[in-house]
């Protein structure tokens, strides 16, 4: 399945944007087989920042793990925050 | 790119050292979706600079992380105005964000009662992922921040209560002081 984030728009900024975009597509990851894959597209996307894709990429990510695949992600900013989200997951908080 | 110049920041400083009274309509953001809507204009402003090209969504986005950081960090305990002064020159590269929340150090005090001061604060902030709204893996917010403007030609001043941090990549370092306006 493929999600293109430029439908929730160009600029990718807060929490609750995030939380609210992740909510939007509920109904098409409910619907997802088992083993398939779902490709986040960042074409279109100008501005990605961490809190956004915290509540979104990070929720995804947890629920189905190496199913999710990054597509036309060389935007400066979306490079920047997938890494500072990967090195978290790494090392996460001691809270 | 700096983020404060004197008069954007003489205009922001009066703001929050002064009595609780709005900003300038044309520097307040009341909601965080007026805060938006401001910063996709940023966004679309910084596009048009050519020397800014590569990395402006980079700018925006450490702006947007600032902001929308006052919204969520005060969210129903705004001492007094509710909502951020946000100002912009693009031909002097330079943008202003203030409020007049509760500070970072007594929010993160709810999760880390051992934090001592406002430097202390501020210090954890920004190499630290914690944050006054934990549990989860937030508080990431300011770490990018602070990533972005070590790796690009971005100068920042963030002021918390009677501390300030300077960073630019010119001195690769997290510069935290005592500040009193």
């Amino acid at each position: 399945m493929k999600i293109e984030l430029k439908k929730f728009g160009n600029l990718l900024t807060s929490r609750q944007d995030g939380r609210e975009a992740l909510a939007a597509i509920e109904p098409l990851l409910l619907n997802m087989v088992d083993n398939e894959t779902l490709e986040l597209d960042f074409d279109g996307v100008i501005t990605f920042t961490p809190s956004w894709a915290d509540e979104f990429v990070t929720n995804l990510v947890n629920r189905f793990g190496m199913r999710v695949h990054f597509v036309n992600d060389e935007n400066l900013s979306v490079k920047v925050t997938l890494k500072l989200l990967q090195d978290l997951k790494k090392n996460p908080s001691p809270n | 790119m700096e983020l404060f110049n004197k008069d954007t920041f003489a205009q922001a400083t009066d703001w929050i050292g002064g009595s609780a009274r709005e900003p300038e309509a044309r520097f307040y953001c009341p909601t965080s979706s007026e805060f938006k809507g401001r910063l996709s204009k940023l966004q679309s402003d910084l596009e048009r600079l050519p020397d800014l090209i590569d990395y402006y969504p980079l700018i925006v986005a450490i702006v947007g992380e600032i902001g929308n950081n006052s919204f969520d960090h005060n969210l129903g305990n705004w001492p007094d105005i509710s909502g951020i002064f946000f100002s912009y020159d693009t031909n002097k590269r330079q943008v202003a964000l203030a409020d007049r929340g509760q500070g970072i150090l007594r929010t993160l005090k709810r999760v880390r009662p051992d934090v001592k001061n406002d430097e202390d604060a501020l210090r954890i902030a920004f190499t630290e992922v914690v944050s006054g709204r934990s549990p989860g893996s937030r508080g990431n917010g300011l770490k990018f921040v602070l990533g972005v403007v070590l790796s690009k030609t971005i100068e920042i001043n963030f002021f918390s209560g009677a501390a300030m941090v300077s960073v630019s990549n010119n001195n690769k370092n997290l510069k935290i002081d005592k500040f009193l306006l």
